[in-house]
């Protein structure tokens, strides 16, 4: 879909807008009247370009900090508040559903191979990619 | 029967400098990031001391979780000897390495994004054949057709 300049600048300081913000509380109408566009006509530009409502990108985007955030020392509640969830019971239903693990396991998760890679970085490694590494080390060259 | 590509390499000039772009800016992610650590290589201290620590650095685009692109340093890639080494890093250094074509739902838009976080273009939007194409730089060697594919 062909976009001009000027509508393109506009869309992408909003969508900008809400990738720095998605902390805070962000309405649809908040969102279109700063881009100034009706709020009918972002929803429809914004499906059309991102192929996801506005709603769905901010919750999307929020999910991603999540994770980022549960590789932290963070508890569950801080991350939720911090990624600008209200309710923790809805945060993990829906990090639930788009990541396929409820949030403790995904950071159970992520702990278990944090470590493996500290402790056994090669088993990350295609052998492949350390041929001459591992011929060196059987052949005793080194 | 080979059924899909699980992998693939993109040889860089800064491994920190492609996480930034490809990261921050692009907005991948992160699927592997570990370093062989010191005490993985063997010989004296001399000779370890001459090794350059390989780090392992793999990236999905948002869409392509099952596509692991691996951001590898030319400067520490095992299976180079010297002389391919500089080979490819004459040309990381002279900017020519046409490394794929990512795909966007709209080239406009995402040129408009990608130069307002600072990406550097070759060229901007343009109609083609194929679709609306825009050719990026990824500041570590690399050039890439970013194309939003024509609608059959």
């Amino acid at each position: 879909m062909e976009l001009t300049e000027h509508t393109a600048q506009r869309l992408v300081a909003a969508k900008l807008y809400m990738d720095t913000h998605f902390h805070e509380p962000i309405s649809l109408e908040g969102i279109s009247e700063q881009a100034f566009f009706s709020r009918f006509h972002f929803h429809r530009l914004f499906c059309r370009v991102y192929r996801k409502t506005p709603h769905q990108y901010l919750t999307r985007k929020r999910l991603n900090k999540a994770q980022e955030l549960l590789q932290q020392n963070l508890s569950i509640t801080e991350v939720c508040t911090e990624v600008g969830f209200e309710s923790t019971a809805s945060f993990s239903l829906l990090f639930k559903k788009e990541t396929g693990l409820p949030p403790q396991s995904y950071r159970q998760q992520w702990m278990v191979k944090k470590q493996q890679a500290k402790v056994q970085p090669r088993t990350f490694i295609p052998s492949c990619f350390l041929q001459n590494y591992l011929e060196r080390k059987t052949s005793g060259t080194e | 029967m080979i059924t899909k590509m699980s992998h693939t390499t993109l040889f860089v000039t800064d491994q920190d400098k492609a996480y930034d772009f490809y990261v921050n800016k692009l907005g991948f992610k992160v699927h592997t990031d570990v370093t062989m650590p010191q005490g993985e290589c063997e010989g004296d201290e001399e000779e370890k001391a001459k090794q350059v620590m390989m780090r392992w650095l793999t990236l999905n685009a948002p869409d392509q979780p099952d596509l692991e692109i691996i951001i590898m340093s030319v400067n520490s890639f095992d299976g180079f000897d010297e002389e391919a080494r500089k080979a490819i890093r004459v040309l990381l250094d002279r900017g020519i390495m046409g490394a794929g074509v990512f795909t966007t739902p709209n080239c406009r838009a995402t040129y408009e994004e990608l130069k307002a976080k600072g990406v550097e273009f070759k060229s901007e939007p343009r109609e083609q054949f194929y679709g609306i194409e825009a050719v990026m730089l990824d500041g570590c060697g690399n050039w890439f057709s970013v194309t939003e594919p024509k609608m059959h």
